[in-house]
């Protein structure tokens, strides 16, 4: 099919924008770039570069961690825990690292705490589905389907180390291979330790996503035990409130009474109901008035109508040119 | 205002039934035609009705309206005008003409005529909106009806200027052309061909020598210009301004029996020779003159002149060919007597052909209507002008109804030629002309005058469809001197005042299937759902490919010339291969159309036309899906022996004397049903034309049609999916029968394309594929809890004591819990797998309803963040996808597949189309279905496909023509008008919101909805972009032009070939661990033969639902997001393409891109830019996909 070059132009147009002379960056506003050296692939057979960008991390709410922590900007999307340790003891300055938290990492049912961010959108900030008053630690949560976690493109990640001198060394040591453009190869030695990629990734997936139902059994029972504590802790709660009057004499008005409220819906629903039976005693055409009111609706809406194909057609005209037989 | 008219309704059946008791009406023009048109015109009516109380809805308003404004109410209220006389048959137009004195009435014509002229400024008001919906179907209808007549109404341009020119400059020379003869035939011949090498177009068979009359030229009595052009009803849509001229031969050259035998169009023939002498001596420099067979009439040669381009203006060739005038010699109406020349008559007499045609001795007195009309044409063209001239005065919209009428024939290749059915623009012309005259009951008018042109138009198609006129003919006017002898299929209009049949020129091929055309049109106009306009007169519905599932080539010349000897009865061979083809199918086929090659103008030197370049006969098949590949014919019993005898004599060795179960002994037909080879329909065919045409036409013969259901991996019929649609039943049956569920079942339901015959793969045993959604609902209870994420645990905790109760009591099948969405803790967790040793398997989902009610408080909460309402939004999509519209989908599209036979096959082969060209993860399977559902259930301007070359290819077809930006696929999967009105209407207000909301188009791109899900947008929010639905578009429409390029030495292959080179980078993946056939290779590469031992090949269960290239194609999506668009050919191609978003241009650099970047510093500024960095991404994505990933293409380099 000849006929079949479709391109459109909009995009085309990335590949058309003329490259002003520029050499790679080493500091980027705060941020340093270290080159990282991903090994070839039969697939790709070539050496291929990744820039890193890093900073002490400065959240808008600082913690007691925020000075031993580093924030990374541009993460590989393969990029693990291991990956990390590997490049900072490795090749800036040996130091050790406590944890990293990946900006999409999902923990059991829900996102863990977010990396705080500059812009501050991208925080997935939500309500736990139980938030289990007393601990954080979550129940019930149901088996890890993946065997190895993926991030997106350009995502970031926060690394703790184990002390403050230790970020301090591995942000100067970056510092000092991005500007002497040390050779960091990505994954080497750590690809052994943890899960592959690949075909291996999706036939893992494929085992762990059919957990065995005795486990999901108890995981499903743990919730739903946390669950009814949840509710009659709260029912109990509810209780206390209506009962008694609070520091300033008010009785709270509460659900869950002698007789209970209706839930809302089904109120409504007897509105709509009773709304109905409401018009249907009077029927519209009974009045001459209605009659009248109905017809001239009626003819406004014949010529609205009207209006509108016009409208609809000069449209069309626009659109497609004239009409032709084909 | 539903309820007012229906009671209207009802009185006018009970008038119209009067009526029809007194004089009939159309209705009963049905009544003795054959059963199934009678269905036909009843369905007709039905729609009519629909119409009807359409337009009556819209005559009460102005009724209303008037009562209100002059206060009395009692004036029409009767509520009959002229619009009604259209519907109830033309008795009406009396109530008509009595009221015509009515003021407001009388108004109507010129307050149409205004209309047509099409004064688009002027505003408008609602008398007149209201009258334009009881003459026209819609104000939109009407709009766009005047819009196309100011486009094709004939103008006076240069071309036209330049043509009466040149016929002025003709007739003068005609005018003074010198007479000759009378000479004998021979001699007058010869001189012509040798002084002027202008050879006599004598028409087969040539006079004899012996001949006693002599042939000469005289001035013409008169010369007059006739035809579409005189009467300014020719569109200016065609390509060439065709001037007809009429040169009218002096009664003194004739005598009085040279109706016979040929011998007037010998003197014709001579006469048009003479005039093209003396026109190529006068003009043989600035014109191209060439004979022609006047439509295709090879008793009745022309001239044909077209100018020629001055070598000098060569690139002025613009104006040179767009006009053409004919010259048509003809005669007086009174040379010769027009009783004579009746269909009844005999005037070939076999002492004249006994000579040369054997075969006319036994029949030597056998009519000859072909040939009497053909002569009486020739002396009434001058009386046709005056009537078509009387008639324009009198009729306001008759012109505008015959530029109307031509171009819907037009569109469907019909045309006066002969070949192409013998129905053009003349005969339109002249039909309306008629029926404005009488043809109606008791002599009165058929059409009224002040019908609008639409009206017109509507009308006469009305009587091509529910009159079978060869059956019944027409006859308009006095019924005197009207004898049928015609064989029964040929169609007769009957004009009594000119003694003449109009359709003289129809065969019973191009008769059907022109009512078959005008039962379409009609039908569809009466589709309230559809905007019938564009299907009416701007699509082109002549390609062979669209129109019919088969076409049979024939070489014409093997076929021909088996009887060469009488030109004009090469029709006769024609009639014979319909004949026999349509003995032969019998119910196979719906339609038969013979398309004999078009006769060519030849030089007028040569003797006549050259058909070497094109000597294809084609023959179009529309099938009965239902019985095209039946593989058993019954003939008759053994003991009807005429009958028996014949049957033979037909089907030769073919035929077998065969007993069947029930005791009788049947002469027998058996075809052989295998698959790979011939189809039923092709051996047929070959059978027949070898057994009556002779071997060398049978070896010539090539059947076109079977192709596209060959590029199906499967049968293209629903019985591929029994056993999986058993095994569903079986599932059903095995879940109800549990003993021990907490709660009881309300209703298990399937949701996924496999369980609703359009998946392009079933499942077969050791394939690796995807189980088949099903969703199960409990009965009510309240004690489930009231938390979204609660409720979802409670449904886990459902499936698993399901898992458990099925492992218990069902051994031949394998359930196991997975777990799924594990990102939004909200939406469904988990889903049981049940796989059947027989290879089907099954996903089973809780369906809890009010999960709706809960995520729906969710999107209202303002005390919630937006991230968590999003999450919400996206649930209750989802929740409304999955568990209400897919299953009322499935339901919707299962019916229609196994209602249409080739729907099935259909929505396999176009999403195998869509996957070619790597669109599969754009374009939902759903939207896919819906568009190939509209093909079947709004298949104007044709019909219902039955087959899936023609359904796929008219889908293609229209998905070219659809202007997404503008239009809502909106299709009614009911197929019994369930979407009403009101409901249609909400979903034109949606989508036009949408498109508010949403004018660049980033979200909604496509919106697709039916009459399960009136929101539209539910598979398509989202996806595809705009850039994926225009490649959509414009890869429809490279296959369309490609389809009417090639016509039907189209390679269906072609059409799925799709180049990568469009892409930015392409990944090929390895299709031994991404292919379906895997599983295969492994196990017969073990060596696992026993079915036992596969059957424990633990392998074969757990992998259900695996799909690497599935998993990969959605994890590239979510790790790339925005910066590239991915394209995935699965499950036809192991590819996936890529393009670079225009979003990841270089910029400046900033934190939060979603994509890798490489910091490049500017060396004239301080600035630091990001630029993505492709390179990398490709290696990553390479780590990622590893040893899926085979290669990597990078167009860019």
């Amino acid at each position: 099919m000849r006929s079949l070059q479709i391109r459109t132009r909009q995009y085309q147009s990335s590949r058309m924008v003329p490259m002003p002379k520029s050499k790679v960056a080493t500091q980027v506003q705060d941020f340093t770039a270290i080159p990282l050296r991903r090994p070839a692939l039969p697939a790709h057979p070539k050496e291929t570069t990744h820039y890193l960008y890093i900073r002490a991390n400065a959240p808008k709410v600082p913690t007691e961690d925020t000075p031993r922590e580093l924030f990374i900007v541009n993460v590989p999307i393969d990029a693990t825990e291991h990956h990390f340790r590997s490049v900072f003891a490795d090749h800036l300055g040996g130091v050790r690292i406590e944890s990293v938290d990946f900006e999409d990492t999902w923990v059991g049912k829900g996102i863990k705490a977010p990396v705080v961010h500059a812009d501050g959108s991208r925080g997935k900030k939500r309500k736990r589905g139980v938030e289990d008053g007393k601990t954080d630690q979550e129940v019930g949560v149901l088996p890890e389907t993946w065997g190895r976690e993926v991030h997106r493109s350009g995502g970031t990640a926060v690394v703790k180390f184990i002390d403050q001198a230790s970020a301090a060394i591995a942000l100067r040591e970056a510092r000092r291979a991005a500007k002497n453009s040390k050779e960091i190869m990505w994954g080497t030695g750590v690809e052994s330790k943890i899960p592959a990629l690949g075909y291996a990734r999706y036939k893992a997936h494929h085992k762990l996503r059919y957990p065995d139902p005795a486990i999901l059994q108890s995981s499903v029972d743990t919730f739903m035990e946390a669950f009814a504590a949840q509710e009659a802790d709260r029912t109990k709660q509810l209780t206390r409130q209506r009962s008694e009057p609070d520091e300033e004499g008010f009785v709270t008005v509460t659900r869950g009474g002698r007789t209970g409220p209706a839930r809302e819906e089904e109120a409504r629903a007897q509105e709509e109901e009773f709304k109905k039976r409401e018009k249907s005693r009077v029927k519209d055409d009974f009045y001459r008035f209605q009659v009248r009111e109905k017809r001239k609706e009626h003819a406004q809406d014949l010529v609205k109508g009207f209006e509108e194909d016009r409208r609809r057609l000069e449209e069309m005209r626009k659109r497609r040119g004239k009409l032709r037989p084909q | 205002m539903a309820e007012p008219v229906h009671k209207r309704r009802k009185v006018k059946h009970v008038s119209s039934d009067e009526e029809e008791g007194e004089s009939g009406s159309f209705a009963s023009f049905g009544d003795s035609a054959d059963e199934d048109e009678e269905i036909e015109s009843g369905r007709n009516n039905d729609g009519l009705n629909g119409e009807l109380s359409r337009q009556e809805e819209g005559k009460e308003e102005l009724n209303n309206a008037e009562m209100d404004v002059e206060v009395k109410g009692d004036v029409h209220s009767d509520g009959t005008t002229s619009d009604s006389a259209e519907e109830d048959g033309q008795t009406l137009h009396e109530d008509v003409q009595i009221k015509r004195p009515s003021p407001k009435i009388t108004n109507t014509p010129s307050v149409l005529r205004n209309d047509a002229r099409g004064d688009a400024t002027s505003k408008p008001d609602p008398i007149r909106s209201t009258y334009t919906a009881n003459t026209f179907r819609s104000n939109m209808f009407k709009l766009q009806v005047d819009e196309l007549l100011e486009q094709i109404r004939p103008r006076q341009s240069k071309r036209e200027i330049e043509a009466e020119h040149a016929l002025q400059r003709l007739k003068k020379t005609i005018e003074t052309l010198p007479s000759r003869g009378p000479l004998p035939i021979e001699n007058a011949e010869r001189q012509l061909l040798t002084s002027n090498r202008v050879a006599t177009p004598f028409p087969n068979p040539r006079p004899p020598k012996d001949a006693k009359y002599k042939l000469a030229y005289a001035k013409p009595a008169s010369v007059n210009v006739i035809g579409s052009h005189a009467l300014k009803t020719a569109s200016r849509a065609n390509k060439v301004v065709e001037i007809d001229m009429v040169v009218i031969m002096p009664s003194s050259l004739f005598q009085e029996k040279d109706y016979l035998n040929s011998r007037y169009f010998y003197k014709r023939a001579y006469y048009i020779a003479c005039v093209a002498a003396g026109l190529k001596e006068a003009h043989g420099t600035e014109l191209d003159i060439k004979f022609n067979n006047f439509h295709d009439n090879p008793l009745k040669p022309v001239l044909t002149m077209n100018a020629l381009s001055p070598p000098e203006e060569k690139s002025a060739h613009s104006t040179s060919s767009k006009w053409q005038i004919n010259i048509i010699p003809s005669i007086a109406e009174d040379v010769f007597p027009e009783d004579k020349l009746g269909l009844e008559r005999n005037c070939v007499r076999d002492q004249g052909l006994g000579a040369i045609d054997g075969t006319a001795e036994g029949q030597a007195q056998s009519p000859t209507p072909f040939y009497n009309s053909s002569l009486r044409s020739d002396m009434l063209m001058t009386s046709y002008l005056k009537l078509l001239h009387g008639v324009t005065k009198s009729c306001e919209a008759f012109r505008d109804a015959c530029l109307l009428g031509s171009t819907w024939l037009r569109q469907r290749g019909f045309d006066s030629d002969i070949h192409s059915g013998g129905f053009g623009n003349t005969e339109w012309t002249a039909l309306m002309a008629l029926l404005l005259q009488g043809g109606g009951p008791g002599g009165r008018s058929m059409l009224n005058q002040g019908y609008s042109s639409y009206q017109l138009l509507k009308a006469t198609l009305q009587l091509l469809a529910v009159r079978d006129l060869s059956k019944q003919p027409l006859v308009v006017g006095a019924d005197m001197g009207f004898a049928n002898s015609t064989s029964g299929d040929t169609p007769v209009v009957w004009d009594s005042a000119r003694g003449h049949n109009l359709l003289y020129k129809m065969t019973p091929w191009s008769y059907r299937a022109l009512r078959q055309e005008a039962k379409t049109t009609l039908s569809m106009l009466g589709d309230q759902h559809f905007d019938g306009f564009e299907a009416t007169f701007i699509v082109r519905t002549d390609n062979l490919l669209y129109k019919y599932d088969y076409v049979v080539k024939l070489d014409h010349a093997s076929i021909a010339g088996t009887k060469p000897k009488r030109e004009h009865q090469a029709l006769e061979v024609h009639r014979k291969l319909y004949d026999t083809l349509h003995r032969g199918l019998k119910d196979r086929v719906t339609q038969i159309h013979i398309l004999p090659p078009s006769s060519d103008s030849w030089s007028l030197g040569s003797a006549g036309p050259s058909n070497a370049n094109n000597t294809e006969l084609l023959v179009g098949f529309a099938v009965n899906p239902d019985t095209v590949n039946r593989t058993i014919d019954h003939g008759p019993t053994a003991e009807e022996k005429s009958k028996s005898a014949s049957f033979r004599k037909f089907w030769g060795g073919k035929a077998e004397l065969r007993r069947f179960k029930d005791g009788s002994i049947l002469e027998t037909l058996v075809w052989s049903g295998k698959e790979g080879g011939q189809s039923v329909f092709e051996q047929i065919v070959r059978h027949l034309t070898s057994r009556h045409f002779g071997d060398e036409v049978e070896k010539g013969t090539h059947v076109v049609g079977d192709a596209y259901k060959k590029m199906l991996p499967q049968d293209s019929g629903i019985t591929t999916f029994t056993p999986l649609m058993e095994a569903f039943k079986q599932l059903e049956t095995d879940i109800r029968s549990l003993n021990g569920l907490p709660l009881s079942i309300r209703q298990i339901s399937p949701a996924d394309a496999q369980l609703r015959y359009a998946s392009p793969t079933t499942a077969a045993r050791g394939r690796r594929q995807m189980p088949a959604d099903v969703v199960l609902q409990f009965e009510g209870s309240a004690r489930w809890p009231d938390d979204l994420v609660t409720i979802q645990r409670t449904k886990t905790a459902f499936l698993i004591k399901l898992q458990e109760l099925l492992q218990e009591s069902i051994d031949s099948a394998i359930a196991r819990i997975g777990l799924e969405n594990q990102e939004h803790d909200i939406v469904n967790q988990a889903f049981l797998d049940i796989a059947y040793d027989s290879g089907a398997a099954f996903r089973l989902r809780i369906h809890h309803d009010r999960e709706q009610t809960l995520l729906e408080r969710r999107l209202k909460d303002k005390a919630l963040d937006p991230r968590s309402r999003d999450i919400a939004a996206i649930g209750l999509a989802k929740y409304k996808r999955d568990y209400v519209k897919t299953p009322a989908h499935t339901q919707a599209i299962a019916r229609l597949c196994s209602r249409h036979p080739g729907m099935s096959g259909t929505i396999r082969l176009t999403k195998k189309w869509f996957a070619s060209h790597l669109l599969s993860n754009h374009i939902a399977d759903e939207i896919i279905e819906l568009m190939v559902a509209r093909t079947s259930i709004q298949p104007w301007p044709w019909q219902t496909p039955s087959s899936v070359q023609t359904g796929f290819l008219r889908t293609l077809a229209w998905l070219a023509r659809w202007d997404w930006r503008a239009e809502p696929l909106v299709v009614d999967l009911s197929g019994s008008s369930e979407l009403k009105q009101a409901e249609l209407q909400s979903i034109t207000t949606k989508f036009e919101a949408w498109r508010k909301l949403d004018p660049a188009l980033n979200r909604v791109v496509l919106f697709a909805a039916s009459n399960v899900d009136t929101d539209g947008t539910t598979w398509s929010d989202g996806r595809p972009a705009k850039v994926v639905a225009g490649r959509m578009s414009a890869l429809a429409k490279a296959a369309c032009t490609e389809a009417s390029e090639k016509q039907f030495s189209l390679d269906p292959a072609s059409l799925f070939a799709s180049p990568l080179g469009d892409f930015d980078f392409v990944l090929h993946l390895d299709p031994e661990l991404v292919g379906k056939s895997s599983q295969r290779k492994r196990s017969s590469k073990n060596g696992v033969v026993f079915k036992n031992l596969e059957l424990a090949d633990e392998e074969d269960s757990s992998s259900v639902g695996f799909d690497p290239f599935g998993e990969l194609v959605s994890d590239l999506e979510r790790l790339y997001g925005s910066a590239i668009l991915f394209f995935s050919g699965h499950p036809e191609r192991p590819i996936i393409a890529g393009l670079w978003s225009p979003q990841t241009a270089t910029r400046a650099w900033k934190l939060n891109l979603s994509y890798s970047t490489t910091p490049l510093k500017r060396t004239d500024a301080e600035q630091v830019d990001a630029k993505i960095n492709k390179d990398g991404i490709l290696a990553e994505i390479a780590h990622l996909g590893r040893d899926l990933i085979q290669r990597i293409e990078d167009n860019e380099k």
